[in-house]
This record gives C-alpha cells, structure tokens and sequence, in this order.
C-alpha cells in the first residue's frame, strides 16, 4: 500500500516537474538589432470635424544609399512617374543601413534608426528597392511602375486621410484627419522627410559630389510600424508633436503620414504636406 | 486571505500548539538576539551625531516541530537600523514565517524559506544578520526524492526586499543524482561522483529604461531571464573535485549598466587530504553574473545567486582591514590552500606539533573591450587573457603549542589591494605587510588570557587634500588583551592606532557575561569606517563612536 502512496506522488511530482520546465522555457531572447526601442511622439485621439478629401494616394518606399550605382536611375525613373502622376504618388527615400548605404567619409550620414529597422524588417539585400504600398517589391528593371501607381490609385479608397502640418515654436504640431470603413486594426506612422540634400552619390560609374537627394527619410516621428488607431471610430484626428533635430532644413521639409493594416503592414493610404508657420 | 490574517493564523496555530505540548506532542525552540548602538560626533575619525541616541536590531525566532510538522515565525525590529544597515530596515512585525512538510520523500514548505542550487552561482537564498542582507523567498519550494540518490527540487516564489517583497517572481529546478546510491556496482567504490543541474528564471514587469547611445529609445528588455548550471561533485580516496558551469540569459539590469550580454560562471575546486596534511586549489572565472529579481537594484538586496568568494576570510583585523567583494560583474582568480602538521617531536614540531597554513589568492578584472553603453552588448572578453590585478595575498600562519597551557600564532602576509574593487577607478594599488602574534595561555581551570599584536606597513597615505581619504590607510599596530574569567566573565581590550601617513585611534574595551545560552556584551569605544564581507558580499560600516551592547540566547 505504501508503495503505491508513493507510486501516486512520484507521478503527481514528475506532472508538476514537466508543467514547470515548460513554463521556464521562457526565457527571452532579444536581437542585437531590438535592443532598444523607439515608442515614437504619442497620438491623442478625438473625433474629427470632418472627413478629409477621399483621395487614394500611392505610398512608395525607395530603399538607397550613396554608393548604390544604380539608385540615382531609380531616382529617375520615379521623377518621371512623378510627373505623370502628380502629388497622388508619395515618395520616402530610406538610406541602407549597411553596405552600400553606408556614406562616403565627411559626408552626411542619412542613416536614421526608423529606416534601419523597416530596412531589416523586409529583408532589403540589394539596392534599389521600392516597395509600393508595401505590397509590391521592385528591384533592378522598374520601368513599369509607373503604370502599376496608375493602377493602385483607381477605385474607392477604404480610408481617406489628411494632413496638416505646423511650426508652434521649435515643435511641429501635426493633425491628422481619417475616414475609414474597416474593421481590422489599423495604425497610423508619420514621418518627416526632406528635399535638396546635396551630398556624394554614385550615379552609373560616376562619383557626383553634389548629387541632390530628394524626399530623404530623416526621422520616423510615431513609433516605427505606427500608432493604433482607436476600435470602433471610423472619422477621427489624430493629433502629435515632435520636435524635429537642428539639421533638418525645415523649408525643405514635408511630412508623410499613412495608414497601414497592423497585421499585415499593408499600406491602405496616405498623404503629406510641406510644413507651415501658421498655427 | 490577507497576509495579516495569514500572520495571526500562524501565530494563533503556533501558540495553540505551544500550549498544547503534551497533548499534541511537539516541542518549541528559539533564540532573541538584540544588538544596541549608541554613537556620537567625533571628526577625528568620521564619525556623527546619532540623532536617536539609541539605535537597535532585534529578532526573535521561534520554531515548532511536531513530527514530519513545523512551522517557525520570526519577529524584527529595527527602531532605528543600526549604523550601516540601509534606512529602508526600519520598522518592526513579523518578517518571517513558514509551514513545512518533511516526509520521507518529500518536502514542501509553503511561506518564507531559503534555498541553493550547487554552489548557488544560480540561485542562492539566504540571510546574515551582521550584513543586513535577507533574500528569503516567500512563496512554495518542494523537495522529493523519487529514489534513494535522486533529489529534485522546485520552487516558486518573490524575495524578500526589507519590509515588502521585490517585484520579480523567481521559479527555479534542480536535480541532483549520487551515482554512488544509484548504479550498484558504485555503491562501495572508492570514486563518488555527485552530478547536478538547475535552472532558473526571473519573471518581471517591463519598464521605460532610456538607450544610453540615443534617449529617445528606450530598452527592449527580456521579461523572463534565465540562467542554468551544470555541476559535478566527484572524489577518489583523498582527492576530491567540485565543477560547476553556468549560464545566464540576456539580463540588462542596473548592476551591468543594462547590457545585453549573457552572463557565465565557472567554479573548479581540486583538493587533497590525508591525516596531517591538506591542499586545495581554486579557480573561478565569472562574467556577468549578477542576477537579481528586480532589474533596475543595484546594492546588496534581491541577488537570487551568490558567486562564492575566492580568497580567504581572514579573521585578523588587520588582514581583513581591505576585504575583497566579489565582482559580479566580472573577475577571474586562483587560490591555493595549503595545510601541514609538522610531527611532534621533530625540530620543527617539538612536543606537540606545529601546524603550518599557507594561502595565497589572486584575482584580475577580464580582458575586456567595451563596445557600448547600455542597450548594447557592453563589451567583449577574451578568455584566456586578464585584465588589471584586483587583489592578490599570500599568507603563512604557524601555530604552535609551546607548552600544555600556551599556544602561539604567528601570521605574516602579504597583500595587494585595487581600490577599483571598491569603485575607486584609477587609484594607485596598496601594498600592504602584515605581522600577527596571538598568544593563549589557559591560566587555570576557566581562566584563560589570550594577547594580540598586530602591524600592518602600507604604501597608501592619509591626506584628504589630495584626495586620499581612506581611513584605513597608513601604517599601523593595534595591541589586544582577551580575558576569560571563569566560564561566565570575559573582559577585552584593544587598541588600533595609525602611527604613520594615517589617522585614527581606535580603543575598544568590551565585558561579557555567559549563563547557559544567554550572553550578554557591553562595549565601549571607536568602530572604523570601512568594509564588513562575509564570503565576499560586503556591507559599508561607518564609523561610530560609543557604546555597543548585545544580548543573545536559545531555548
């Protein structure tokens, strides 16, 4: 009888043993690159006063760097769509972390943080790389994206958004104005980019120390992948402040702001808009 | 159940079965300790006005056991910390109290209790009073024994964080197994061998912790942390040999500076005894690993490991004047231990015997690179390389017998200091020669004097000017007179003064009564800031000046 007392505790002990050692199986392992994170400028959520224009808008990522010999025709290449499209196509330049984005010496380092981590994100090994919407990727041969904007902006667009950018001292203070009709969860990110960097690019088998670079990320204002957009409202504003760094020629400068599927990162919409110093 | 209720349960349930001894059966133990302090400015040594006057450190532990039952409570007070316990101490109630089951194959204990995995380089809980440290864990461990050789052990619970409990929740297992008790063919082989295994892991809230290398980020910080250990205890007629390995996980914590390296340890202990004579060698090398249940603590508070020391715990004031604290967050070392009794009747042993001590111990910083501040990897390490000397000594004790009623002990050592070891980055190393006579003579039947010198010769200076304000430096002596009177009187006196490149005259006369288990102490007289270690975790004593008393007895 004892035995089988003891028998009914040894295998209630191995049961507890077992259920322990899955539960310490838990211990975290953290990659070099998320050793730190950038929870961004907060959001404060209100409804807004009216739904902003209904426009679908192409949100195109362009993945470069200065020693990237072939960036300079992408650059191209997207300049031409732009003509064609106009302000419906929305251009973010994120400077490589590694490799060829790395800049020539005594130049300017357009490396920022944000970028690094989208860049790691989806994976980018070679230069060029434009996603549009995050959906479709082309590298090398991207003479025909410009028919697939034409084609991404047609239709009813799921969410419209607005922005509206102004200086209040040394901060910019930006609103955002949404309409959607969808139910998963959604996030909104902002960034600043800036216009007419002229710094050291490889074009072809060129150096051209003076190269203009256009539409260059310098900072991710939300956190990196975006703030939640509240459940069950469907035309709010989204209002945040930043204080953008003392190199950042603010005349240059635009803010980009769009509206992802937080599941998937899809890009449903976006828009942007130059800073002004009315407030 | 609120704690307070579980508390009284407990105590009505002890008292109850206290009363009811004879009935129930069972039977109550218990010790009192109070230590007093009183203390006033003196600039001369540092020390400054006690605005209370009075400062105490009391507890009371009772037990009751009843069979495979028991169950224990301990009281405290600290009205107010006595000088060098951290202010968080004060208060009074019941810090401690627990149930335990102790079956023939199991054990479970429910409440505060303390355990240790090997050596405890991955969990450690435990208590001295003298240091002021207490990580008891509250909450369930088991202990069971499958078969005779295997023991397992589980537990669960919070530590103790002075009068409340640290945030983190710390589970842990253990195995060990006797491979003489399990493999027959062992059971009567000259060669034991112990092997072991252990894990455990942390549990805590995430927090907002800046990047140091950009503001705006902050840590991304591993909620759960883990560290294990594989150990192998294993001996051959005289020979024995500890090993233990550990590791542990990510822990950015506020002791590394929230790096992300991982953390390991290594502990070998080789030794040899026969009849007459003893060696042992040690190594250790430990790298990162401080592991506590709350993250952002530095201090001596919450550790749930304990790296063991490696240098000796020397008992003579002046050897123990620079105590080296373990580094946990990196140092590596050797010590050798060497033990011989000289025959009697030889030259050297004479009519009884002489018994002749050798120690040395030396530890160094690891070779590291740094390659970041916090939120980074912090640094690099090469293995087999070494960084700046920590700390080094060697010493020879001889004792000998020089006649039926007196005995004669003569030290000489010699140390080498790194005022790094104690955060002081960049001060020069302090040499330091120390001589010890320790003279006991048994008078009569319970009477007995014992007489002490010691000296110290260092190459550090006082002179707070230039920035040299360690009390403890310069050359000194100090004398000391011991006297037992009869089996209940002792009467002490002692004397340490810095008569070169230092300062401070520390005299201390000290009376003690004994009856049974009660002992009673009074002293008066000049306490000199520095260092208290045990087993290399240290705690800072300030300088006092004033009367000491102690009371402690058992039942």
């Amino acid at each position: 009888m004892k035995r089988h007392k003891h028998f009914n505790f040894q295998f209630s002990i191995f049961n507890l043993a077992a259920a322990l050692l899955l539960l310490f199986a838990a211990c975290d392992t953290i990659d070099s690159e998320e050793y730190t994170i950038y929870d961004g400028a907060p959001v404060s959520w209100s409804p807004a006063p009216a739904a902003p224009e209904a426009v679908q808008r192409a949100y195109i990522e362009k993945y470069t760097g200065p020693k990237c010999n072939n960036c300079p025709k992408a650059d191209r290449t997207l300049d031409a769509a732009h003509e064609q499209i106009g302000d419906r196509m929305v251009v973010v330049a994120i400077n490589h972390p590694t490799g060829q984005g790395i800049p020539y010496p005594n130049q300017p380092d357009l490396r920022t943080d944000g970028g690094n981590a989208w860049d790691r994100h989806f994976g980018i090994t070679y230069l060029p790389s434009i996603h549009l919407n995050r959906t479709e990727l082309y590298t090398g041969d991207i003479s025909g994206i410009a028919s697939n904007i034409s084609q991404s902006l047609q239709g009813t667009p799921q969410a419209a958004i607005g922005v509206q950018a102004a200086l209040n001292g040394s901060a910019v203070d930006i609103t955002v104005d949404i309409q959607h009709t969808l139910s998963s969860t959604l996030t909104l990110t902002a960034v600043i980019i800036e216009d007419s960097l002229a710094y050291r690019q490889l074009d072809g088998a060129e150096r051209v120390d003076d190269y203009v670079h256009n539409h260059m990320l310098r900072k991710v204002i939300t956190s990196y992948w975006g703030a939640d957009l509240p459940a069950g409202q469907n035309l709010l504003r989204g209002t945040l402040s930043f204080t953008p760094a003392d190199d950042i020629v603010l005349e240059n400068s635009h803010i980009v702001v769009f509206l992802s599927d937080k599941a998937s990162r899809r890009v449903i919409n976006c828009a942007s808009c130059p800073l002004t110093t009315d407030h | 159940m609120t704690r307070k209720t579980l508390i009284l349960s407990l105590a009505l349930a002890l008292g109850a079965a206290a009363s009811a001894q004879g009935i129930l059966g069972g039977h109550v133990t218990g010790n009192v300790q109070l230590d007093g302090q009183m203390s006033r400015a003196d600039s001369t040594i540092g020390s400054e006005e006690v605005p209370e006057r009075l400062l105490l450190n009391a507890r009371a532990d009772i037990l009751y056991t009843n069979g495979n039952f028991s169950a224990g409570i301990r009281f405290e007070m600290y009205q107010n910390p006595l000088l060098g316990f951290d202010a968080q101490w004060k208060g009074q109630g019941v810090a401690n109290y627990f149930v335990k089951y102790s079956g023939e194959r199991l054990t479970v204990t429910a409440g505060h209790f303390y355990e240790q995995f090997g050596s405890g380089m991955i969990l450690r809980t435990y208590e001295d009073r003298y240091l002021g440290i207490d990580n008891a864990l509250f909450g369930v461990g088991l202990q069971y024994r499958p078969v005779d050789g295997i023991t397992l052990k589980a537990l669960a619970g919070k530590q103790r964080h002075f009068w409340d409990l640290g945030a983190g929740l710390v589970r842990g297992l253990d195995a060990e197994a006797s491979l003489n008790s399990l493999i027959k063919p062992l059971a009567d082989s000259k060669l034991r061998a112990t092997l072991g295994a252990g894990f455990v892991s942390k549990y805590e809230e995430d927090e907002n912790i800046a990047s140091a290398a950009n503001p705006e980020h902050r840590l991304n910080l591993p909620l759960n942390v883990g560290a294990a250990s594989l150990r192998a205890d294993l001996g051959y007629g005289g020979w024995s040999l500890q090993a233990e390995y550990a590791r542990k996980g990510q822990d950015p914590n506020a002791v590394n500076g929230y790096i992300y390296r991982p953390g390991n340890a290594l502990m070998l202990n080789l030794g040899y005894s026969t009849r007459g004579f003893s060696a042992g060698l040690q190594a250790k090398r430990i790298d990162n690993m401080g592991f506590k249940s709350v993250r952002s603590l530095s201090g001596e508070m919450l550790y749930i490991n304990y790296l063991p020391a490696i240098t000796k715990n020397h008992t003579y004031a002046f050897l123990a004047m620079y105590p080296y604290a373990t580094q946990v967050n990196g140092e590596q070392g050797v010590q050798a231990d060497v033990m011989y009794k000289i025959k009697k009747g030889t030259l050297l042993g004479g009519k009884y015997g002489t018994d002749v001590h050798l120690n040395s111990s030396v530890v160094t910083a690891l070779d590291t690179t740094v390659t970041g501040l916090a939120g980074t990897d912090g640094y690099t390490a090469e293995t087999f390389s070494k960084g700046p000397l920590l700390y080094g000594d060697v010493s020879v004790e001889v004792a000998k017998k020089l006649s039926k009623s007196v005995k004669l002990t003569a030290t000489y050592a010699y140390q080498v200091f790194n005022p790094a070891a104690e955060g002081h980055y960049g001060a020069a190393l302090i040499h330091n020669n120390i001589l010890v006579a320790d003279l006991s003579w048994k008078v009569s039947k319970g009477h007995a004097l014992r007489f002490e010198a010691e000296w110290m010769g260092s190459d550090s200076h006082y002179d707070p000017a230039a920035g040299h304000d360690d009390r403890r430096a310069g050359d000194w002596i100090m004398g000391l007179v011991e006297w037992n009177i009869g089996t209940h009187w002792f009467l002490s006196l002692s004397d340490q003064y810095a008569y070169n490149d230092g300062t401070g005259n520390y005299y201390n006369i000290s009376c003690g009564y004994t009856h049974g288990a009660t002992r009673f102490q009074l002293g008066y007289g000049k306490q000199r800031e520095g260092l208290l270690c045990i087993g290399g975790v240290c705690r800072q004593v300030p300088a006092s000046n004033g009367l000491t008393f102690s009371l402690t007895t058992s039942f």
